[in-house]
């Protein structure tokens, strides 16, 4: 049965937009003979059962996650990449790829997705292009979001952001010449000391450079004078291809290539390790080019737009969360453990989905009927003529005036005067 | 005193002596009756039963139930439990108190607050966590080995992603574990039901947004994280191997606590965890369990 790698698709000049996908294809290229394997963009988490890609179908079995594929394959005898580790190796190998998921990940979505300008620029022009069209409206935003999740524990998330806040304000800023205050005074420069000069731009990029140079020496240290991450042999472990996916997403050129610079400055012997792993692949496979296959059965525009209508569902604030949490299995149990009194899909979840979406969309069908009423005919201003009322007794004093007919004791006063 | 009142009276405004100068004088009657305030001074409260009582030992505020605070046993949150081991083997004197997140400036437990001396009262700021690491190097009596590698450092990911998403799971969303979750961290805070359903719900919400939001996955899938944390566990022993600390050091280190606050919450007998799958897996490998002890018996010493 042949084997079909989902990914999602190249971007930057790379094979895939994903560390992991990269990964995959890369090892596939290098381990799997050419005909046993076919390569599909399908750019759709939804494929799989898992949502996740790079995921295998293998005669219908679906296997999700780069780590999951290969130990899928070296159960199958496909695949013998790993076995000659010592347990030791193999130890190091899981705590190095558990590095990569949380730091590295973390990194490379700052630098791709969380820097706004990075992401306007070069990532979701990215997307766009792998994407059908009402698709660009709601996968990237979510693949977005989930990137900022993922990159919050290194705490540069708003950091990243204000760098490009301020990169375009004081490059607007600059055209003006002299900035006045809201009276139309000339402002005049604050003098700020070194803590304050310091703009949060410098402390955003000081903050990425000490989080990356971490991260590479750590990575410099594993690979040290070997020439592969484990064993100093000529073939390439599992975890050499994925360190090459994360790694090649790091070299990409964003508005601020603080970790390309980073990686490429100061540790060459990783920017080598780069090279070497792409000459053996190469010197594999015998040829550069990927062939890649269309997504077996293409969607037809209603599978598209039913695409579309979920991804817009889950956009919706306060529904969204809970349609997505039933809609791909919220928390799964296995049935060994949990029983049946647990099912995977909780149908309390679906209630509080669909009643949700009813709520909000009486709510926005009441809101949109009563801004209606009160919108006057093509939008003249109403006005409205009235009879002048009675004006006597105080009255005649306008508010204050009323306001004082209304006491009783002027009333008794009026109506009864002292004898 | 009437001879003595009528003649003070008219050149008060002037004769005023530095009190206030103000415009408006206050009259002599009104001034005497004002100087015999306070008729009564009452003696200073009591400080609140729960205020510190001793200020010269460190004051550390964790997760714990007031009755094993009060005797110093471990606390039964991870993170609390692994800066209390640290302290411990690093020598420092402190007593646990039995606190809660809102009580901590940084809102999240643990933090410490040092002992203070009657010449330097503003020593007190609280220490957050992740200072207790230099303070316990500046304050500690034994050494414990600093400088991780990049091997350490890489195998604290395990600790931060399998093992964590693991413990999450197991403890907050897995359901045969509801009563002990409840016992730890919901029939303390209050009595009333509607309170603890919705601390419950958020607990568990909280708890399923941190595990997806970490592993980068749409569903919580209890099996994948299992296995995770299996491979991770595996992961430890092999590198642990027969020595007695991690990376061959001569004496624990932080990472050693990190490990311990999983390991011994897992074993911990007192803890009632009906889903015993993590704890199954922590049993398979004795070194870890050994590791466990040794840790239990330099700092608590033999108890349990």
């Amino acid at each position: 049965m042949a084997l079909e790698l989902h990914v999602w698709g190249p971007a930057f000049g790379l094979d895939s937009i994903d560390p992991e996908c990269l990964g995959a294809i890369a090892c596939f290229r290098h381990f799997v003979p050419r005909e046993d394997w076919t390569l599909i963009a399908s750019n759709d988490a939804a494929v799989s059962p898992d949502y996740h890609l790079p995921a295998l179908n293998h005669g219908g079995t679906w296997t999700s996650g780069y780590a999951n594929i290969v130990s899928y394959l070296t159960g199958c005898g496909r695949l013998s990449i790993d076995d000659d580790l010592t347990p030791l190796q193999k130890a190091d190998s899981l705590a190095y790829a558990t590095f990569l998921a949380t730091r590295g990940a973390g990194l490379v979505a700052t630098s791709l997705y969380v820097s706004p300008s990075a992401w306007v620029d070069v990532t979701r022009p990215a997307y766009s292009s792998l994407l059908r069209f009402p698709l660009t409206w709601t996968v990237p935003p979510a693949i977005r979001a989930a990137a900022i999740d993922k990159a919050a524990h290194l705490g540069v998330v708003h950091l990243a952001a204000e760098v490009d806040a301020e990169a375009s304000s004081s490059s607007s800023s600059s055209q003006s010449l002299a900035e006045t205050t809201s009276t139309g005074f000339l402002r005049l420069r604050e003098r700020l000391g070194p803590s304050r000069a310091l703009q949060p731009e410098h402390a955003a990029a000081i903050r990425l450079q000490h989080l990356a140079e971490d991260f590479c020496s750590v990575l410099d240290e594993a690979l040290g004078a070997k020439r592969f991450f484990l064993r100093d042999g000529d073939e390439p472990s599992s975890f050499d291809f994925l360190a090459y996916g994360y790694l090649q997403l790091m070299r990409v050129r964003t508005p601020h290539p603080i970790l390309k610079t980073a990686l490429e400055k100061s540790y060459p012997r990783l920017v080598a390790f780069l090279g070497e792993l792409r000459r053996s692949c190469g010197r594999a496979t015998q040829e550069d080019d990927l062939v890649w296959q269309e997504p077996a059965a293409p969607r037809g525009v209603l599978g598209v737009i039913g695409r579309f209508a979920e991804g817009s569902l889950e956009a919706v604030p306060g529904v969204g969360d809970s349609w997505a949490r039933w809609r791909r299995g919220g928390v799964g149990d296995s049935s060994s453990r949990g029983g049946d009194d647990e099912s995977a899909k909780d149908p309390s979840q679906l209630i509080v989905a669909v009643g949700g979406a009813v709520v909000s969309s009486v709510a926005a069908a009441l809101g949109a009927v009563a801004l209606f009423r009160a919108l006057p005919l093509l939008g003249a201003s109403t006005h409205r003529f009235e009879p002048a009322r009675d004006k006597t007794g105080l009255r005649q004093f306008g508010e204050i005036g009323s306001i004082l007919e209304g006491l009783p004791v002027w009333e008794q006063a009026n109506g009864f005067p002292p004898r | 005193m009437e001879v003595e009142m009528s003649s003070e009276t008219p050149r008060a405004p002037n004769a005023r002596p530095s009190g206030a100068p103000g415009w408006v004088a206050i009259p002599a009657p009104l001034a005497r009756l004002f100087k015999k305030f306070p008729l009564l001074t009452y003696p200073p409260n009591e400080l609140p039963a729960r205020s510190p009582s001793a200020r010269d030992v460190a004051t550390l505020y964790v997760f714990i139930s007031n009755e094993d605070a009060l005797r110093g046993l471990p606390s039964f949150n991870p993170s609390c439990l692994k800066w209390q081991a640290f302290l411990k083997l690093s020598g420092i004197d402190f007593r646990v108190v039995s606190s809660n997140n809102h009580a901590s400036p940084s809102g999240a437990l643990p933090f410490l607050i040092p002992p203070s001396s009657a010449n330097a009262p503003s020593v007190c700021t609280p220490i957050a966590s992740n200072k207790l690491e230099d303070y316990a190097a500046q304050h500690g009596t034994s050494n414990v080995p600093a400088a991780p590698d990049f091997k350490q450092e890489t195998y604290e990911s395990f600790l931060s992603y399998q093992i964590r998403n693991a413990w999450l799971y197991a403890l907050y969303l897995s359901r045969p574990n509801s009563a002990l979750l409840s016992q730890l961290y919901i029939t303390p805070v209050s009595a009333s039901r509607v309170v603890r359903t919705t601390i419950l719900y958020q607990l568990r919400h909280a708890a399923e947004t941190e595990i997806l939001k970490s592993m980068g996955v749409p569903a919580v899938n209890s099996d994948a994280l299992y296995r995770g944390a299996k491979e991770a566990f595996g992961a430890l022993s092999a590198v642990l191997g027969s020595g007695d600390w991690f990376f061959g050091d001569a004496s624990p280190s932080l990472f050693d606590a990190t490990v311990f606050s999983y390991t011994h919450l897992l074993l911990d007998d007192s803890l009632a965890w009906e889903d015993r799958a993590l704890t199954d897996i922590v049993k398979r490998f004795p070194n870890l369990v050994q590791h466990r002890d040794r840790i239990l018996q330099i700092c608590w010493g033999s108890k349990t």
